[in-house]
């Protein structure tokens, strides 16, 4: 369903991504990306969701090539995104902006949403006076919007404890299971994506290092030495 | 002819590189547009004229940047430091306002009349370069152009502040989170550029002429350089005003009847082929 | 699960306006609008000096570019600059349509509204793209641009140059007389009613999916188009209907003066409009059209046309630093604390 071919994205000299090919295709499990800092985690994301022009290589989506649409189209076309710098709209109550966006692509389930992302208690709240945890569930739930095919994460987590990461996770691949959704995971958590993750892809300094179950990266040598070394 | 051109050219570029770089520095920095700038360089023109008749105009090209300088700790001090919650656009109308009564307070201290300016003795004149007689004015003109520029990247390049300002300009997030403290450099740039909004002034008297309505006319200019020069990128800015100064110079002398609109084609045309300016600035939204 | 029902309902039924939850706010609102409307439209011309009413006349086209003003940075964030060079235009376009191409009263005001609508489009498309700052000062360039386009030498012979153009026309636009116009006695409910309109088509926009479109991309334009919206083309369209507003306002400033000048297109007026939306309140419709008359009415008495600039920069100043939401929503808001109930007075009550 999403496949990346030989991607590259440079900012000016920097390579932020190498010739990068992946393939996802497993829908109703949660794909997670790790990797050291400067991997190219969100710029990968950045690439497939068209936020980022690639400087090389190709994003396919359903077979059809992406690369040049722009990112509301992709959305509209099911290709969702959130955000790792919460990125919701401050002076509108939760439940206009839930509304708002499921009004413009045509969902009118949101209460799915709603529990899921254990938004009840908020929903009148302007969204920029809510604690940190919930605007960040607010973030994933526009996200949710809209039956997504494909959800990009970007590291849903950050700024979260421990537990609510784990809590959120766990809230994701119910979901994700249930809409046989392809989800994406950018996150730096690895306890979570370890637990919570059917398939995992690592990446370190823009390239590719492996991609498989969990207990088969945890094992891989390469992985092993770039990354997991001292952790694992 | 063209050797003419392109002189002409130069010398109004390096006026425009002056304010426009001042103006690009303070919005790469802080996302403010000083829109009272074109009232600071008016100022600076009008003061520059008394101090010129009393004592001379080197003596005004000296006092009159320290003077603006000091307007611009104040406007950094009691406007743009107490504003900084507010947003920018909020910032951006408070500077319109103040601009707009600091001309009125010119015009009413000075009545609202042109005046005229001397060049000093050492600088009237022509003298022969290549063959070509020029302005020695003229050349003045355009040797301070190339000093500022110098300078300006000379700072920037080699200093720390310099360096703390360039890093702020491409990612002002993260900059700050660096604990660069851009209080302080916030006072350095817009005293810096007011600074150099005086100097802009004071040698615009010989060469254009000191009237009521300079404010207006140079802060358009300075605004259509900011955004073709892609806002915040002070390269972008340089290039802008050299290319202006180009468009507006020829524009006069090939389109007379039309000139006054040539500098407004420019700018929509650059928006059409590159909305986000010529440089690496921060116009799109 | 429990609560699925109750929480798909009111999602589902609710809109991203406050809804009056109470009958009887709603019919009442209404009526005193009538009343409002009908008073303010037919007693001044009868109760007030034929002078009076020429000042309020220009507080009523002032309160229109206000609006256009006011609603532009309450709904989408950006601050038009240059709202008077359309203004202005408008009247210079009536004119030339006139003498130049021979153009009935009528159609003259037909072809000057629409090309204004097509020259706002072309000049929107190109600047919207840019950030509000960005916009802001090229809304600036544009409108200095008509100025010295106005002014120059080839154009003269249409244009009158400095000296500006007189404008008579002879039978009449929609039913009202030329002689109509410029009496201020007539055109004041002429005026009142076409600011009612406007007021009321903006604030019908404004809780419309479009407001809310806007006020979403204001708040967080990458969102909405990670939500799938195009955010360049409401934008543009709120920019076109502003423009309309002052297009208008502009034809109906030629028809009551008879007169167009370079200065009606200038800065100068660009800016009274911006004072008198931020005097008003820029929320709402009420407080502009507010802003307008008494913008007008100070201007008037404060004579010497140096002191009125200097006091309008002060204006802007004042209003952003001290008063930011404006005479008028200050009021509603000292209001709203008194008495709870009055709630609902927001926009256009």
């Amino acid at each position: 369903m999403l496949k990346i071919e030989g991607l590259s994205v440079n900012y000016g000299s920097l390579r932020a991504l190498t010739n990068v090919d992946l393939e996802v295709q497993d829908q109703g499990i949660l794909h997670g990306v790790i990797g050291p800092n400067g991997a190219g985690k969100s710029t990968l994301l950045d690439a497939v969701c068209g936020r980022r022009r690639p400087t090389a290589g190709s994003v396919r989506y359903r077979g059809e090539d992406i690369t040049g649409r722009s990112v509301a189209w992709r959305r509209r076309h099911g290709m969702s995104r959130s955000f790792q710098r919460t990125s919701i709209f401050p002076d509108l109550s939760v439940r206009e902006q839930l509304v708002l966006i499921a009004q413009h692509l045509g969902d009118d389930r949101l209460d799915d949403i709603i529990r899921l992302m254990d938004l009840g208690a908020y929903l009148e709240q302007k969204a920029g006076r809510i604690a940190y945890g919930v605007q960040r569930r607010v973030d994933v739930a526009l996200a949710l919007i809209g039956r997504p095919s494909i959800l990009l994460m970007d590291e849903p987590g950050a700024g979260l404890s421990a537990v609510e990461t784990l809590r959120l996770f766990e809230h994701l691949r119910e979901l994700v299971s249930e809409q046989k959704i392809i989800a994406v995971v950018v996150e730096h958590d690895v306890e979570a994506v370890f637990a919570c993750c059917g398939m995992i892809t690592v990446l370190d300094l823009g390239c590719h290092l492996a991609t498989g179950v969990p207990s088969e990266v945890r094992k891989d040598s390469r992985v092993i030495a770039a990354y997991l070394g001292s952790a694992a | 002819m063209i050797a003419l051109l392109i002189a002409n050219s130069l010398a109004l570029a390096s006026l425009l590189i002056m304010l426009a770089s001042g103006l690009a520095l303070m919005y790469g920095l802080r996302d403010v547009i000083n829109f009272g700038h074109g009232a600071l360089y008016m100022l600076g023109a009008y003061l520059g004229y008394t101090v010129a008749q009393v004592s001379g105009f080197w003596l005004a090209l000296v006092i009159v940047p320290i003077l603006l300088a000091v307007v611009g700790m104040v406007l950094e001090l009691l406007v743009l430091r107490p504003l900084k919650a507010r947003s920018h656009i909020e910032v951006a109308l408070v500077t319109f306002g103040l601009g707009i009564i600091l001309g009125q307070i010119i015009i009413f201290i000075y009545g609202g009349v042109a005046r005229s300016v001397e060049a000093p003795t050492m600088l009237s004149g022509s003298l022969t370069l290549l063959g070509l007689s020029y302005p020695v004015y003229r050349v003045f003109l355009i040797l301070m152009g190339l000093g500022s520029c110098a300078l300006l990247a000379i700072w920037l390049r080699f200093t720390r502040s310099g360096l703390f300002v360039r890093a702020v300009s491409q990612d002002p997030s993260v900059a700050r989170m660096m604990g660069i403290n851009s209080d302080r450099l916030s006072l350095m740039v817009t005293s810096l550029s007011a600074a150099f909004a005086g100097i802009a002034g004071v040698l615009a008297g010989p060469y254009l002429s000191i009237d009521p309505g300079m404010d207006v006319v140079m802060i358009v200019d300075c605004l259509i350089i900011v955004v073709i020069g892609g806002t915040g990128s002070i390269a972008g800015a340089i290039v802008a005003a050299l290319l202006f100064g180009f468009v507006q110079v020829a524009g006069s002398v090939f389109l007379p009847n039309v000139a006054a609109l040539v500098p407004y084609v420019l700018l929509m045309v650059v928006l059409l082929i590159a909305p986000g300016g010529i440089g690496r600035g921060r116009v799109l939204s | 699960m429990t609560n699925r029902a109750p929480i798909q309902k009111n999602l589902c039924d609710s809109s991203m306006t406050e809804s009056a939850s109470s009958s009887w706010r709603v019919p009442a609102t209404g009526a005193a609008g009538v009343m409002l409307f009908g008073f303010g439209g037919l007693l001044p011309a009868y109760l007030a000096s034929d002078f009076t009413l020429k000042v309020a006349n220009e507080g009523l086209l002032l309160g229109m570019l206000a609006l256009s003003v006011a609603f532009l940075m309450s709904e989408a964030g950006l601050v038009a600059l240059g709202v008077a060079s359309v203004y202005g235009s408008a009247g210079y376009l009536f004119a030339i349509g006139m003498s130049e191409w021979g153009l009935t009263p009528t159609i003259a005001v037909v072809f000057a509204f629409f090309a204004l609508i097509a020259y706002s489009g072309v000049l929107g498309a190109l600047i919207v793209r840019t950030n509000p700052l960005a916009f802001m000062m090229l809304t600036l360039a544009a409108g200095e641009m008509v100025s010295h386009a106005v002014m120059l030498e080839a154009v003269h012979d249409y244009t009158g140059g400095a000296d500006g153009l007189v404008v008579n026309f002879k039978g009449a636009i929609l039913g009202v007389q030329a002689a109509d116009f410029v009496n201020p006695r007539y055109f004041w409910p002429i005026g009142w009613t076409a600011v009612w309109l406007i007021g009321v088509t903006l604030w019908g926009v404004a809780r419309s999916r479009l407001g809310a479109t806007l006020r979403a991309v204001r708040q967080n334009e990458e969102r909405m188009r990670f939500s799938g919206f195009n955010t360049y083309l409401p934008r543009v369209i709120a920019y076109v209907l502003v423009n309309a507003v002052a297009a208008v306002a502009g034809l109906l400033h030629v028809l009551n003066t008879g007169f167009v000048s370079p200065e009606s297109l200038g800065l100068g007026v660009s800016t009274n409009a911006l004072v008198a939306a931020l005097m008003g309140g820029t929320a709402g419709s009420i407080g502009p059209l507010a802003g307008g008359l008494i913008f007008a009415f100070a201007q008037d008495e404060f004579g010497a046309r140096g002191a009125t600039q200097l006091l309008t920069g002060v204006a802007i100043v004042l209003f952003i630093v001290v008063l930011p939401r404006g005479v008028v929503g200050s009021v509603v808001a000292v209001l709203r604390r008194i008495a709870p109930g009055l709630v609902w007075l927001r926009g256009k009550a």
